[in-house]
């Protein structure tokens, strides 16, 4: 039983990290909390039902996941034109995007609400069945496929992250803006590419959690607290802190639910946010890097 | 020798204060030209200015031709600022500081070609390529911060304040280092309020005095002006 827990756990925790991922990229270039990721995730999921059913025959999953990514990635654009670009122009305080993010993720929530009302949908099953077995073991279907997914997406964003020039400029701006202009970085295009790369992520995340879970307006934002619980514990900004923060948070999350019931278990998860926000704010990969003069 | 970079009635602004106003200066192509000033006069602006990194009035002329205010674009015209206090970035290894400095070089032949020179050149960054660059000493970071510069293959390459807070024994090494590199066929701009050591080694030299230049000349002629050994090189000097 604990091993079918386990796997579980890391398969929703790696959805998390997707999900986390998704938001410290753009906390650790633009330094603010991009909350309206969380809409993003609740329109894809919708994007993903809607694009599942409008063929006579169900396209296969990846199909699926291609489309909404790249829905995802328009949307986050048309986001950034509508709620940020302005605020960047004018070099407002970070309360401004802070307020236009929530703006946005509400105003999300509440265009999915006029149109689906609270009805809950369920994506068409994609598997015969539910479970597999490997030897005596039992595995859920779609956990696994939620869990290969999002592990080769977290592969190829660690790999753009550390080992190609985009990914290094995107890390120099996050450490120095101003610096990195000296270097011949063009910020702007850094910004687009934060952005396309935070709209995949919701795009991806949201047909995953759409597979797990029946579908709701607020389930991207809900989702999405639990992403931010990992990114505040794995440290703001810091990719690999919230990926590991969030696949433990997810193995957790499992077993307390399991064994405490689904009703405490977030009280638990963001009591550990206030202590980890009060003792250690950097987080557990976190440092403050400081400049040697 | 013809200039290749000339600034015209430069000013830039800071709100209602005027951090420049209006300064005229040609550098000459493959020389040292030095800007020495104290501390606030304006000298790190007028290379902000170039650099487009601040807003900016006047002219710029680069080979001739008026310079782009973008700060990116800048640099791919081969002109890069190694800015003052190094501002290399911690976190990052010494070799992904140097890959940075290479942004705009496309060729992977040509990045892996200027490493090994950075490496030849700075032997301490060669064995310290995988180490955190926030961990380097003072004047290892200075060496990075002109190693980064380099990598993008500049033709004017301007240095703020390279020997500010490092030991006398690495500012000798520094400024051998800027010598070296004009020697290359590298412009140098060099800010400094190392007077004594700038003017030392360069062939020519401006004095910048609340956001205006007031006297010019070769190093030699800067050294001996009763002026500027008063102002900046302490006491009665001989020439």
């Amino acid at each position: 039983m604990s091993l079918q827990l386990l796997i579980s756990g890391i398969s929703l925790g790696s959805v998390y990290a997707l999900i986390a991922v998704g938001f410290a990229i753009v906390f650790s270039v633009l330094k603010f909390s991009n909350f309206a990721h969380g809409g993003m995730i609740s329109a894809c999921a919708y994007i993903g039902y809607y694009f599942q059913r409008s063929f006579p025959s169900t396209p296969p999953i990846y199909v699926t996941i291609l489309f909404s990514a790249l829905c995802g990635v328009a949307l986050s654009f048309l986001v950034d034109f509508i709620a940020y670009r302005r605020l960047r122009a004018k070099q407002a305080p970070n309360i401004y995007y802070f307020l236009a993010s929530i703006t946005v993720s509400i105003a999300i929530v509440q265009i999915l609400s006029v149109f689906y009302g609270n009805n809950l949908y369920a994506y068409p099953a994609i598997f015969e069945s539910t479970t597999f077995f490997i030897g005596s073991i039992r595995f859920s279907t779609i956990d696994t496929l939620i869990l290969l997914v999002s592990l080769a997406m977290l592969a190829v964003l660690i790999y753009l992250i550390d080992k190609t020039r985009v990914g290094l400029a995107i890390r120099a701006v996050a450490i120095n803006a101003q610096t990195s202009k000296l270097m011949g970085i063009n910020s702007g295009f850094i910004i687009v590419a934060v952005f396309a790369i935070a709209g995949v992520l919701a795009g991806v995340s949201g047909v995953l959690l759409g597979l797990k879970y029946s579908i709701y307006p607020t389930l991207g934002s809900q989702m999405m607290l639990k992403g931010f619980i990992a990114s505040v514990i794995g440290g703001l900004g810091s990719l690999s802190g919230a990926i590991a923060a969030a696949i433990i948070l997810g193995v957790v999350e499992i077993f307390l639910t399991y064994y405490l019931g689904s009703l405490s278990t977030p009280i638990i998860l963001f009591g550990v946010m206030l202590v980890f926000l009060a003792v250690r704010p950097e987080g557990i990969a976190g440092r403050f890097a400081k400049d040697k003069v | 020798m013809p200039a290749i970079l000339e600034v015209r009635g430069l000013k830039v602004r800071y709100g209602v204060h005027e951090a420049v106003c209006g300064v005229d200066m040609a550098f000459e192509e493959g020389k040292i030209t030095a800007i020495i000033g104290s501390n606030g006069a304006g000298k790190t602006t007028i290379i902000n200015a170039i650099s487009g990194a601040v807003r900016r009035e006047g002219k710029i002329l680069y080979q001739g031709a008026p310079l782009t205010d973008k700060a990116n674009r800048v640099v791919r015209r081969g002109i890069v600022q190694v800015p003052e206090g190094r501002k290399i970035f911690p976190g990052l290894s010494v070799e992904e500081n140097l890959r940075l400095g290479a942004y705009t070089v496309k060729s992977n032949r040509e990045i892996e070609r200027l490493l090994r020179e950075q490496y030849r050149m700075f032997p301490r960054l060669g064995e310290r390529r995988k180490q955190d660059a926030g961990t380097l000493s003072g004047g290892e970071q200075q060496m990075l911060a002109i190693g980064r510069g380099l990598m993008a293959l500049p033709r004017v390459i301007m240095l703020d304040e390279p020997s500010l807070g490092l030991a006398p024994v690495i500012v000798t090494d520094v400024f051998n280092n800027i010598r070296r590199i004009r020697d290359e066929g590298i412009t140098v701009i060099l800010v400094e309020q190392n007077a004594k050591k700038s003017l030392g080694i360069c062939d020519y030299g401006y004095v910048i005095e609340n956001g205006k230049a007031v006297i010019e000349g070769t190093g030699a002629e800067l050294l001996c002006n009763e002026e500027v050994k008063n102002a900046y090189l302490g006491a009665a000097r001989e020439c």
